[in-house]
């Protein structure tokens, strides 16, 4: 009994230390600038839901969450089609090259991908990609192949070789087995997939911080750590705080509705690599 | 026929994949040892062959030193701190059952926020002014300097570092969580019998029985470690106060970006890589396999 009691405590501590700073953000954006400094503990006066207008149209955030938006939308749209297809050959067909080429995917699950930033950067000037969207999109997917990959194989290996050989019989080429068939099948794995890509995606930062430059491509994290550099923004902190929540919420929703999903497949990726 | 529509189809449904994984992913790379060659200044376009030198610049500056010190401090800290507080909690999460899912969903909050707004609450937390670790430690009687803790040398990477393992140490709870789940229940029962009880059965049964559980956690903390930038960027940034937060890839972004020596930046990224991938091999020989495994 004293032994659960203590567990008890320790576990309400730890959720304590997470819960506190992410509670006094919220409670921090509803207070003036001034109420902030004077009163860093308590609630405020009266709450101030004009620093989320304010975040909205005066720090820009619209603009950059509808580039979040595009750039989370877009990746996805691209890395989920063809990170299922090269799953699907990886589960289901053996060819000259087939283990080497995995495990290539495989090791870019723990390359520290910023390392490449400067050859990256050279690359995409050439290309003409560098502060565009198109490139951020591609690059992303890319830096999201390997994780996604992985994960589908595995889900593609536990789908029946039965359902496959069945619709090759009654007609169907390799790939109308595959988009008739097997990907349906597997759209339960591949959305848990697309949340945990897009969660990701939503967060990067120093890859968009390397490649774009204007201030009207920027992402919502890009955006909110330059609004934070620039120290004459400072002076206002409730609405930065604004800001903060508005980055955070919709994630932290997102994940929450898939948080037992999302942990297996963290899991799955972790106890590979 | 047939087996022509089966290489063409294998071949397509690569193509697009193994296309982008190459170009963006491992020609960089490849370019990375390259361009290390060369003395090459921002947007010019001459660059000389220069051999190894850019690799003696970086072996006789200070900072490239310091950066590979202050990330090293981080992995052993951190990590030390990752592993002992990620075994603890799910130790005690271990028995509480339907609560458990609840609060390991709680704990994993920190990960699913970005790292950006992870660094400026932390940067507010710090704040000697109004922050709650500032405020705090000052009307507990602490002693914090004008500049914060994140502005006095000795305790701003300590400072870094609590912040990384608060975002961090949800997943790894959740992988420790995972492990002990795995201990099968014979072991525990035969424990049970034997009288081993708390830390002593810990010590002996539990921690040896999570030996591949602690082989992902350590590779894990080297990969999070190395990636360590937004933090350091955000929170200091990037390396203040007079690089005492300076960290590998922090440096790396000096390098490149603000200085624009891309041959110089490309010599150290080849540095880091090859001991990263050192770091890796190594912590991974050592946790290679459970000692009690090899009788049972």
């Amino acid at each position: 009994m004293r032994r659960a009691l203590g567990a008890g405590l320790g576990l309400a501590l730890y959720a304590l230390v997470v819960l506190v700073p992410l509670v006094w953000v919220l409670v921090g954006s509803l207070k003036t600038g001034s109420e902030v400094f004077s009163n860093p503990w308590g609630l405020p006066a009266s709450p101030q839901w004009q620093n989320y207008a304010d975040a909205w149209s005066q720090a820009g955030i619209s603009r950059y969450f509808l580039n979040s938006v595009v750039a989370t939308v877009g990746t996805l749209l691209v890395l989920i089609p063809i990170g299922a297809m090269a799953a699907y050959v990886f589960a289901k067909y053996t060819f000259w090259g087939s283990k080497g080429l995995f495990g290539m995917f495989l090791a870019g699950m723990m390359f520290p991908n910023f390392l490449v930033a400067v050859p990256l950067f050279l690359l995409m000037s050439e290309f003409g990609l560098l502060d565009t969207m198109i490139g951020l999109v591609l690059v992303y997917v890319s830096y999201s192949l390997s994780f996604t990959v992985f994960v589908l194989t595995g889900f593609f290996q536990r789908l029946p070789n039965e359902l496959m050989e069945a619709a090759m019989l009654d007609g169907c080429g390799h790939g109308r087995t595959f988009w008739r068939v097997m990907f349906p099948l597997a759209r339960p794995g591949v959305l848990v997939v697309a949340v945990f890509n897009a969660i990701g995606l939503w967060n990067e930062y120093p890859l968009a911080l390397v490649l774009l430059s204007r201030d009207e491509n920027r992402t919502l994290p890009l955006g909110l750590a330059d609004v934070v550099l620039r120290t004459e923004y400072q002076a206002n902190w409730g609405t930065l705080f604004a800001g903060l929540v508005i980055v955070m919420l919709p994630v932290m929703a997102v994940y929450w509705v898939f948080k037992d999903k999302i942990h297996e497949v963290m899991l799955a990726g972790a106890v590979k690599g | 026929m047939k087996q022509v529509s089966r290489r063409a189809f294998i071949a397509a449904f690569m193509a697009p994949s193994v296309l982008l994984y190459a170009l963006f992913l491992v020609w960089p790379l490849l370019q990375a040892f390259n361009d290390s060659r060369y003395q090459w200044s921002g947007v010019s376009t001459t660059r000389t062959d220069i051999g190894l030198r850019n690799f003696e610049t970086l072996f006789r500056s200070d900072a490239f030193w310091q950066s590979l010190r202050n990330s090293g401090w981080v992995l052993v800290f951190g990590g030390l701190s990752l592993v002992a507080l990620g075994v603890g909690i799910a130790h005690l999460l271990q028995h509480s059952g339907r609560f458990a899912r609840f609060l390991r969903g709680v704990f994993l909050f920190p990960q699913v926020v970005s790292l950006v707004a992870v660094a400026i609450i932390w940067k507010f937390l710090y704040n000697p002014s109004f922050g709650l670790i500032g405020a705090g430690a000052a009307v507990w009687g602490g002693d914090v300097a004008p500049a914060g803790l994140l502005g006095t040398s000795v305790t701003a990477l300590p400072s870094v570092t609590a912040a990384f393992v608060w975002w961090a140490l949800g997943f790894y709870v959740m992988l420790f969580l995972a492990g002990l789940r795995s201990v099968p229940s014979e072991v525990n029962e035969a424990a049970e019998l034997d009288g081993a009880q708390g830390w002593r059965r810990f010590r002996l049964v539990t921690w040896p029985m999570l030996w591949s559980v602690k082989r992902v956690a350590v590779a894990y903390v080297v990969i999070n470690v190395v990636n360590l930038f937004a933090l350091v960027f955000l929170m200091t940034r990037g390396g203040d106060p007079d690089r005492a937060t300076e960290v590998v890839l922090t440096y790396l972004y000096e390098l490149g970006f603000e200085n624009g020596t891309f041959g110089l930046a490309s010599a150290q990224a080849v540095v880091v890589f090859v001991l990263t991938m050192a770091v890796t091999a190594l912590v991974l020989f050592w946790f290679r396999h459970d000692p009690e495994g090899a009788r049972s």
